[in-house]
């Protein structure tokens, strides 16, 4: 079958403007699906990577009511329990409030480095450490009682180095003389897994209790959360078994899988990604619809043409496959298009989309389903045109006046 | 010369509006090699069915349609265009020529369906285009063509391929006098330089003089005809 390529890529050229509309309309689709579809991953991500054995206990009234610190000595003691440690949103920033905003959690040093061995890798540690970085980073926070861990973003976004000292201003637990919090960075972490947040500092829990109490403006403090890391296999009783243990309690709690604690942060947001990607398919399939009714077109325009072409010799396979061709070319550029403008947001505007959502990057599958959109349109808004044409004798396609 | 074209009780019908119409009726036709022949007659008289029957572009409800030996009413639908390719070349009232394609290009597409390599085509293009004297239009768009010029590089395509006839539908009918002479000039001068067999169909009485032949069709059937110069006498019609 011979096919006159070029003839298509003259029509694309001739066609310029309408042909321009088309495409322009393909790359909004496929940059508007690729964003979308990184967004949905970036928040299912931390759903599905979350470790099945590591719980959350939380208040069960709301997140923003504090638990007892005593509860930890309790939970320690629950059957599968291995290692647990508090998790207290500290809600500081840097500098300004708008640009240097970020999160920030007071934790227990030991547990925590050990819970999340699997998770985070420490990428620079105080000068002179030698062997496993990780625990030169724990003995260090041990030995530093404003001693700070910070993810690698955030370090790189501040120009922070592990040795400075940092000051964070804290709206919560605010300083009674005014003066910042200051933090000291021992260590920096990248992640291991996507769902990680590399965007957060960890400080000692006990700097955090001691610095509050010690202003007389607190009777106590409690923590948001208990992290909790239980046996293998050991999850459902546990949750249960921590559950009961305060259910008359002064607070009851509300204890969850990691995962199901970060679907709920999701869920916050209203059932976001549905949204998302209902927005997402409605704008693919009004692309869809505009590009088929721009091919409709384009295949009236070629009814006379494709009747020379049949005198001429030309096959009708060789006539319809032209036309799709034309098709996947429009539809092939704005899929480029919206794949380029995509990966531009990204490198553009990356910092500011994580800074709303952690770990945002583009998806090589949202990239890769997007061209597969951008072929398909192109596939079937060509056959409707391409079967027309085929399906016309010559001698009526030479009377037509497309 | 013989019998190059031969169509032996062709019948066509067509139906349009519940009505069926037969086009042709049980026509018998031999055209030799290298005529050039005119087909004559009132609207509906089944000229242009029986162009299209010769050119491959429409099958005969029955009856037998040998053209250059080939039984074209025995091929299937899928090898009439090849054999449209290798053996005839169109020539159109209204030009029939690609918008989008120059002159020369538009010269190069049937060539396309050969074995030529990009720049043998090329070359066997300008040359067909050299022959009807557009040597210096060859890359105009259609648009920047007058009419003689369009129906010049129409022409140039049908011969690009060396096909063994050429059939033309009115190819007068768009150009004024002057211009229809020159074309029908060329016309001749394929048939008679080239040895091209040519069949025409044309309402044109000036531009049918200047074929070897003329054949007057009426419902379906020839009614008279013969060669130029010689009175008329059906002696197209077998």
């Amino acid at each position: 079958m011979k096919v006159p390529w070029g003839l298509a890529l003259r029509h694309v050229r001739t066609h310029w403007f309408r042909n321009m509309l088309t495409i322009g309309a393909v790359s909004v689709a496929v940059f508007l699906f690729c964003f979308l579809v990184s967004l949905i991953v970036t928040l299912d991500a931390q759903v599905e990577e979350a470790s099945v054995d590591r719980l959350v206990v939380k208040s069960a009234v709301s997140l923003f009511v504090d638990l007892p610190l005593d509860y930890q000595t309790k939970i320690a003691n629950v059957p599968g329990v291995e290692l647990l440690t508090k998790w207290q949103w500290f809600g500081g920033y840097y500098q300004d409030p708008n640009t240097g905003f970020f999160a920030q959690f007071a934790v227990d040093v030991d547990p925590f480095f050990e819970m999340y061995e699997n998770d985070i890798e420490i990428l620079e540690a105080p000068a002179g450490a030698t062997g496993d970085l990780r625990i030169a980073v724990r003995d260090a926070m041990r030995s530093e009682k404003r001693g700070a861990l910070v993810g690698a973003t955030i370090a790189n976004k501040f120009g922070w180095k592990v040795g400075d000292t940092i000051p964070l201003i804290c709206t919560i637990f605010p300083k009674t003389d005014g003066t910042p919090w200051d933090f000291k960075v021992l260590g920096i972490y990248g992640k291991k897994k996507q769902s990680i947040d590399d965007q957060t500092l960890f400080f000692r829990f006990d700097y955090f209790e001691d610095t509050v109490l010690g202003q007389g403006t607190m009777d106590s403090v409690g923590t948001g959360t208990f992290f909790v890391q239980v046996a293998p296999g050991a999850s459902a009783k546990a949750i249960d078994d921590i559950d009961a243990l305060f259910h008359n309690g002064p607070q009851r709690t509300k204890t969850t899988t990691e995962g199901a604690f970060m679907q709920g942060f999701v869920s916050m947001l209203g059932n976001l990604p549905l949204f998302l990607g209902t927005i997402g398919g409605a704008v693919v399939f009004a692309v869809f619809f505009s590009v088929v009714n721009a091919m409709l077109i384009a295949g009236r325009q070629r009814i006379r043409e494709s009747g020379i072409m049949k005198a001429l010799g030309f096959s009708n396979s060789a006539i319809g496959t032209l036309i799709v061709f034309e098709s996947l070319l429009l539809t092939g550029l704005g899929g480029l298009l919206g794949i380029a403008l995509t990966l531009g947001l990204e490198r553009a505007a990356g910092p500011a989309i994580q800074g709303m959502f952690p770990n945002f990057g583009v998806e090589p599958r949202a990239i890769l389903l997007g061209a597969a959109i951008a072929l398909g349109i192109g596939v079937i808004a060509g056959i409707a045109p391409s079967l027309t044409l085929m399906r016309l004798r010559p001698t009526e396609a030479l009377r037509s006046d497309g | 010369m013989s019998e190059f074209i031969e169509l032996k009780q062709v019948t066509k019908t067509y139906t349009r509006g519940g009505e069926t119409l037969r086009v042709l009726d049980a026509l018998d036709l031999t055209i030799p090699h290298t005529d050039f022949v005119a087909l004559m007659g009132p609207s509906g008289s089944g000229k242009t069915t029986i162009l299209n029957i010769v050119g491959g572009l429409d099958r005969p409800d029955s009856g037998e349609v040998t053209v250059a030996n080939e039984t074209v009413s025995s091929l299937s639908e899928s090898q009439l265009p090849g054999w449209r390719a290798r053996h005839v070349g169109f020539v159109f009232q209204s030009f029939n020529l690609v918008p989008v394609l120059t002159a020369i290009e538009n010269v190069m597409l049937p060539l396309l369906l050969t074995p030529l390599s990009r720049a043998e085509r090329k070359k066997q293009a300008e040359f067909a285009l050299e022959v009807v004297g557009l040597s210096d239009r060859m890359t105009h768009r259609p648009s920047q063509l007058s009419g003689g010029q369009e129906q010049r590089v129409a022409i140039a395509r049908a011969i690009a391929t060396d096909p063994d006839v050429i059939v033309a539908d009115e190819p007068t009918g768009d150009l004024d006098r002057d211009t229809a002479n020159s074309v029908m000039e060329l016309l001749g001068r394929l048939n008679t330089e080239l040895q091209k067999t040519i069949v025409m169909v044309t309402h044109d009485h000036v531009a049918a003089e200047q074929c070897k032949r003329i054949l007057h069709l009426d419902k379906g059937t020839l009614v008279e005809g013969g060669p130029m110069g010689a009175g008329t006498g059906g002696s197209g019609a077998a």
